[in-house]
């Protein structure tokens, strides 16, 4: 039966060579090529490129970083590998916004990361609002409760206007946002827009303030002299969101430096 | 003066009759009237302890799973309501003359099932005062909460002034209403939809069947509750069924198995994806709902109650039987709702950080519903109940009228 079938020995074929093949035919190789070569040295392009217009360092994500259309632009950048989890971040946080014991507006949580079938490698992973550029809480609020600051783009809320349908708890991709009884409204991180934020002229917040380990930095997207703003755009700096995947464009971004 | 009858759906009646002159309806009826009152105003009181008390001290919600038990009956009432102004639709707007015998129940038991959707909402939500001002004067379009709340809003308004004009016997004018609710359902359902869909941190909702789903699911609950409230009605009252609302009913019944057929297939896709995690946006969801600490109830439930009762129970009759078509649809009913709750709390289980290699992290956020959360539950399945004798009390005469 095989013997039907004619077989071809490409050591016993003559080299065509490459002049006779179509430019079309190049063009196309030289694409794929350069396709290949781009998904694996896509991360290390990304990071020599503007951020401006960079795209999502992990898988599924939209443009992570694309134009600031808040200014000032409230941003954080957490250095993740930096945080010992001694949580003055969160007690900052507590006391200066009048969080409650059973809620809270910071987390850390506690990473166990695989490296290879042996090892795994310990993180903690600060967690707060995201503050996202398209924040699906926001948009499924039904009375305007919760919305996002028009200047300084902070996801903000408006306690008297809560009607406590928890919507936006079920919509938060983060789990940043929790009820407080004693409001009777739902309670979130706001960047302590009327406490710390205010106090300090828009520097800094609560809890970046009181970090030890300068993990938590946070900063204005639109001022090249925010420490946030030089970690973003320094080249070489490899950073992520979480949950790309939701689309919500969020303005925390993590490093590992 | 008590009667015992014997009818042709084989079930004895023990009624008690009143005299022609006077307009009170029979004592037995008030008794039952009574009973289920009580029992709804129990569960009611429930709601209005955890008002003053704080859902926090009562429900078993949680930051993780903010949306408990409440949240079934509210879908389910709503969804209900929906299907039933699609059956009473078929033959007040539509003209379907086999439908038209069961209009006027219908239209009201549509009324009554909207009406206990939102009590049931409005217990659910913390502070509920605020809803009717801020929802008109802060109101966000883009939400679909909103466009829900305003939708239903709508349809109730409808719905009554279609009865009002069913009972005046304006059925023109009442046909109007009619088709403005059933836009107004239709919308609704797809809105319902997209609400759910938005919740993107929950991919077990997004999916492109989901409004058909929704559009079938709950025209189904509509001609299960038609069967089953218009069979309860004949014994309640104690009268026989005209011929003409034994073919409706059997009309209603084939439009049953078509929808309960369209479910079978919905509850395989389920199972696909519960089994087969390429076949599903969120696998770690359906894995729970058909194989993990949910199997119970989607497979007793959503596939025994809901879909295969039914099924057995329509065949061996050939959907001739009224009363085992009421029992079909009464077993239905309470599949829908297990179903409804799965749809809702299932979703919200999987944690927000699983992909994280979080520390701790269960594999499922836990919850159960609290005392609080049943009994509000119970009540507001009474009020619905309640009103359903409350009507049959008040407007036999109107529910006997035949549109056509």
């Amino acid at each position: 039966m095989l013997r039907k079938f004619k077989t071809i020995q490409l050591d016993k074929l003559n080299n065509e060579g490459v002049a006779t093949l179509p430019s079309k035919e190049r063009r196309q190789f030289l694409r794929f090529g350069l396709a290949v070569t781009g998904v694996f040295l896509g991360g290390s392009i990304l990071s020599l490129t503007s951020n401006h217009k960079a795209w999502g360092a992990v898988a599924g994500g939209k443009a992570l970083v694309g134009s600031f259309p808040y200014a000032p632009h409230y941003t954080m950048v957490i250095r993740q590998s930096r945080c010992i989890d001694c949580e003055l971040c969160m007690e900052a946080c507590k006391s200066t916004n009048s969080v409650p014991a059973y809620g809270y507006r910071t987390i850390i949580l506690e990473r166990s990361i695989p490296k290879d079938l042996a090892q795994r490698e310990r993180a903690f992973m600060p967690i707060l609002c995201n503050q996202c550029n398209q924040p699906s809480c926001v948009r499924v609020c039904p009375t305007g409760a919760t919305y996002k600051d028009s200047v300084n783009g902070i996801v903000l809320m408006a306690p008297r206007k809560c009607i406590g349908c928890k919507t936006c708890m079920a919509a938060c991709p983060y789990n940043a946002r929790y009820y407080k009884d004693e409001a009777r409204a739902i309670d979130k991180c706001d960047f302590c827009f009327d406490t710390k934020l205010r106090e300090s002229n828009g520097k800094t917040t609560a809890c970046s303030d009181a970090c030890p380990a300068d993990v938590r930095i946070f900063g204005d997207l639109t001022d090249p002299e925010s420490q946030a703003y030089k970690l973003i755009h320094t080249p070489g700096n490899l950073f992520w969101v979480l949950r790309p995947e939701q689309n919500t464009v969020p303005n925390i971004f993590y490093m590992d430096t | 003066m008590n009667n015992t009858k014997h009818n042709h759906y084989g079930i004895d009646m023990n009624i008690t009759t009143n005299s022609a002159t006077s307009s009170l309806p029979p004592t037995n009826q008030i008794l039952i009237f009574i009973v289920l009152a009580m029992i709804c105003v129990i569960g009611l009181a429930f709601g209005l302890h955890t008002m003053f008390v704080g859902h926090s001290h009562t429900f078993g919600t949680t930051r993780e799973v903010p949306w408990g038990l409440l949240i079934t009956p509210y879908v389910y009432f709503a969804c209900l309501a929906t299907g039933l102004c699609i059956i009473s639709s078929l033959g007040q707007v539509f003209g379907v003359k086999a439908f038209q015998p069961l209009v006027n129940r219908t239209v009201f038991l549509s009324i009554i099932a909207m009406a206990a959707g939102l009590l049931c909402i409005a217990l659910e939500i913390e502070t509920p005062w605020r809803v009717g001002f801020y929802a008109v004067f802060s109101p966000q379009p883009f939400s679909n909460i909103w466009w829900k709340a305003t939708i239903y809003t709508l349809f109730m308004v409808s719905m009554l002034s279609n009865f009002l004009l069913l009972i005046i016997k304006h059925y023109r004018s009442a046909k109007v209403f009619g088709f403005i609710a059933i836009v107004l359902v239709v919308i609704g359902t797809l809105n319902m939809n997209s609400d759910m869909e938005l919740l993107g941190a929950r991919g077990f909702w997004s999916d492109n069947s989901m409004p058909l789903y929704f559009l079938s699911l709950s025209a189904l609950t509509g001609c299960a509750a038609v069967m089953l409230f218009n069979w309860i009605s004949s014994i309640f009252t104690g009268q026989e069924m005209s011929s003409q609302d034994e073919v409706a009913l059997r009309a209603t019944g084939r439009l049953f198995l078509l929808l309960l057929l369209g479910l079978g297939y919905f509850t395989v896709v389920k199972v696909m994806g519960g089994f087969f995690p390429t076949m599903t946006n969120n696998p770690e969801a359906m894995a729970l709902l058909v194989r993990g600490d949910f199997a119970l109830k989607f497979w007793l439930g959503e596939v025994g109650l809901a879909v295969l009762l039914p099924l057995v129970l329509f065949f061996i009759t050939k959907g001739e039987n009224i009363m085992v078509l009421a029992l079909a649809g009464l077993s239905c009913l309470v599949g829908s709702f297990v179903l409804f709750y799965n749809l809702v709390i299932v979703g919200q289980l999987v944690p927000h950080y699983q992909h994280y290699h979080i520390v701790d992290l269960p594999q499922y956020y836990p919850y159960s519903p609290s005392l609080h959360e049943i009994m509000i539950s119970v009540g507001v399945t009474f009020f619905f109940l309640t009103a359903f004798v409350f009507g049959e009390m008040l407007f036999q005469k109107i529910f006997t009228q035949d549109q056509s």
